[in-house]
């Protein structure tokens, strides 16, 4: 049961080729491109998407901070484009694997950090020790600080993993559920199925949710850097 | 747990890179937002009659400031 329950969660390959790359390049391949002042729907609806996001995400920052906009855009339309698309039967969501994340997380959390460390140095050094704390603390809470940077990166990556997997797991258990108790009880089948349409919901919210909360951490990385 | 077998890993976080990297913002660099389009004054517009555009030997020599 255990094999069958993660066997979802392997990487795609057919035939000894790793079609998991023509998977991970599907989502840029949706978005579309056009010299038009007004185009289609489809190419309007991204254009709006993106307007939202740039004004909802970009305007605490500094100018400087400003200049990571592009990066950002397609940082949360990449998380919650395969969110969603990992909804559908039977698809591979790049995101429920931990070296996707880690490939993100990582560098954008890094490029953060440095850029903070380049910039304003003193700043940067004078995060690691709160305003005001007991001088026998000092070194302690500077460990601790230290420990709570670094592990930054590995919480981004680890909470977008374990949020999509579990939502995959979960419908998974309770469709598989539903299925066999369409034979034994049909009441009980309704029941769980009423669960899974909930959960199906829940895992909308949460494909665009978690991609959210991703790139507002990062963005908050960056605004303290800048 | 399939996350964890390593032997995947490169090619993932290579086509990751190239996706995020390259590619998405390649493609959403490619909106366009152009300014609510607004009218020009008139006066902007106003052009040059020909003999102003261009100094043409129109003064005679006599009426030319002396040097």
């Amino acid at each position: 049961m255990n094999e069958n329950l993660f066997a979802s969660f392997v990487t795609p390959t057919m035939m000894g080729l790793p079609i998991v790359i023509l998977i991970i390049m599907l989502p840029p391949m949706l978005l579309t491109s056009s010299k038009r002042l007004i185009s289609n729907r489809f190419h309007s609806f991204q254009q709006w998407l993106i307007k939202l996001i740039i004004k909802q995400m970009m305007l605490i920052h500094s100018p400087k901070g400003r200049t990571w906009s592009l990066m950002l855009v397609s940082l949360i339309m990449f998380i919650g484009s395969t969110n969603l698309l990992g909804l559908l039967p039977h698809t591979f969501t790049p995101t429920t694997q931990l070296s996707t994340n880690l490939c993100m997380a990582i560098p954008l959390w890094a490029g953060a950090v440095i850029l903070g460390f380049r910039h304003k140095l003193k700043a940067s050094l004078a995060h690691f020790l709160p305003q005001g704390t007991p001088i026998s603390l000092i070194p302690m809470l500077i460990i601790i600080e230290t420990i709570s940077l670094f592990i930054q990166p590995m919480a981004l990556a680890v909470r977008l993993t374990a949020n999509i997997t579990a939502g995959h797991l979960l419908i998974h258990l309770i469709g598989g559920a539903t299925l066999v108790l369409t034979s034994i009880s049909p009441p009980t089948a309704t029941i769980t199925f009423i669960i899974l349409a909930l959960l199906t919901i829940l895992e909308f919210a949460v494909a665009l949710i978690q991609a959210y909360v991703f790139t507002l951490l990062v963005s908050l990385y960056l605004h303290d850097n800048t | 747990m399939p996350q964890l077998d390593t032997s995947t890993w490169f090619i993932t976080v290579l086509s990751t890179i190239i996706t995020l990297f390259t590619l998405m913002q390649l493609k959403i660099s490619l909106h366009i937002f152009p300014q609510t389009p607004s009218a020009k004054s008139i006066e902007l517009m106003k052009t040059d009659n020909p003999w102003e555009s261009k100094w043409t030997k129109i003064y005679s020599p006599l009426s030319l400031p002396q040097q």
